[in-house]
């Protein structure tokens, strides 16, 4: 019996991985932009949502997944601003959603039928950055309220991310959120990421944000390099 | 419960390469892990002894060898690890820019049986 040592380096996540591709195929077919948000719980995820459902209004079409461990009020929120479609996924526990979760959401929606489908992931900013879902953008929003420290505390998320929002930009003043701090680390992390700061209470700021979408959907439609 | 979905990764990856290069058992995994990857070494192992049994890594050892986060300061032209309080250079304070994050789960090789 002999023992001998195979080399392998491969990611944990090469099968997620793969399943992504498939999905980031999928979307490009049918001329999809998918947008996979990640955030805290209570950071405005759905917020978020609404909000952008309702700037392009008559510009594009919003589907939207929503990942949670249990219920579907989200679902329920999209649908009544304005969503095309929505499909809930639970995981029952899970904290984050797997690429092949939502390749199994997207047999229930029309892709057809939308321009922009958003992926709401489950609240957390650790596991949801691991798993690549597909998408052509991934956002990280975070709210003034968690404080200034989340990028140094969770650096995976703003490294890897396309685009950051910070929301709650109403409540800066009241909740001492230090703008050095967190643009330094935000910077370190990721020097190249536009970052919004939008309030989805006030809707300030929210203009940059669906231009930044808007831009990301007019490529699309010319037929040039989305991702 | 992310280790759970890491470790049932793990094992179907594992059990490729062990049949593809015909093992009849896999002695020892050895892991690369970074160590911002939030991956927590007891719930890994717990995981894995759960669903190992039946499979070709039963009883295999997990070896996890752990990186660090890298950041590269453009003052010191030097590379540093950065302690859990921000991303300032120990040297000069300054914030430098990420060589690697830190965060990758690598499967680096086996040890098996033949």
């Amino acid at each position: 019996m002999t023992v001998q040592r195979v080399k392998v380096v491969q990611s944990l996540f090469h099968a997620n991985d793969q399943a992504a591709e498939a999905i980031r195929t999928r979307c490009d077919e049918a001329g999809v932009v998918a947008v996979n948000l990640l955030a805290g719980p209570g950071a405005g995820k759905t917020s978020l949502i609404t909000r952008t459902i309702a700037a392009l209004a008559g510009v594009a079409r919003v589907g939207v997944v929503e990942g949670d461990i249990a219920g579907s009020v989200d679902t329920e929120r999209v649908l009544a601003a304005g969503a095309v479609d929505a499909v809930q996924v639970n995981t029952g526990g899970g904290c984050h959603l797997e690429a092949g979760m939502l390749a199994r959401a997207l047999d229930d929606l029309d892709l057809g039928a939308i321009d922009l489908l958003m992926v709401e992931n489950v609240g957390n900013l650790i596991c949801p950055t691991h798993w690549d879902l597909g998408e052509h953008a991934r956002v990280c929003l975070v709210s003034a309220a968690e404080g200034d420290d989340k990028p140094v505390k969770y650096p995976d998320v703003f490294a890897r991310s396309d685009a950051i929002v910070l929301n709650k930009i109403d409540l800066i003043d009241l909740v001492d959120f230090d703008r050095t701090r967190f643009y330094e680390a935000v910077r370190a992390l990721n020097p190249d990421a536009p970052v919004f700061e939008v309030s989805c209470r006030t809707g300030a700021g929210l203009e940059a944000w669906v231009d930044w979408l808007r831009a990301r959907l007019a490529a699309r439609v010319a037929g040039g390099e989305v991702g | 419960m992310h280790e759970l979905a890491l470790s049932a990764y793990l094992l179907e990856s594992v059990e490729e390469h062990a049949r593809e290069a015909g093992a009849r058992r896999v002695v020892a995994i050895n892991l690369v892990v970074g160590d911002r990857s939030c991956v927590e070494e007891e719930a890994l192992r717990f995981c894995f002894e759960l669903l190992s049994p039946g499979t070709l890594a039963e009883g295999a050892e997990l070896a996890l060898r752990w990186v660090p986060m890298r950041f590269w300061c453009n003052t010191c032209a030097a590379e540093y690890t950065p302690d859990l309080a921000g991303f300032h250079c120990p040297r000069c304070g300054t914030v430098g820019g990420v060589l690697d994050d830190g965060t990758d789960v690598l499967i680096e090789s086996l040890e098996i049986e033949t």
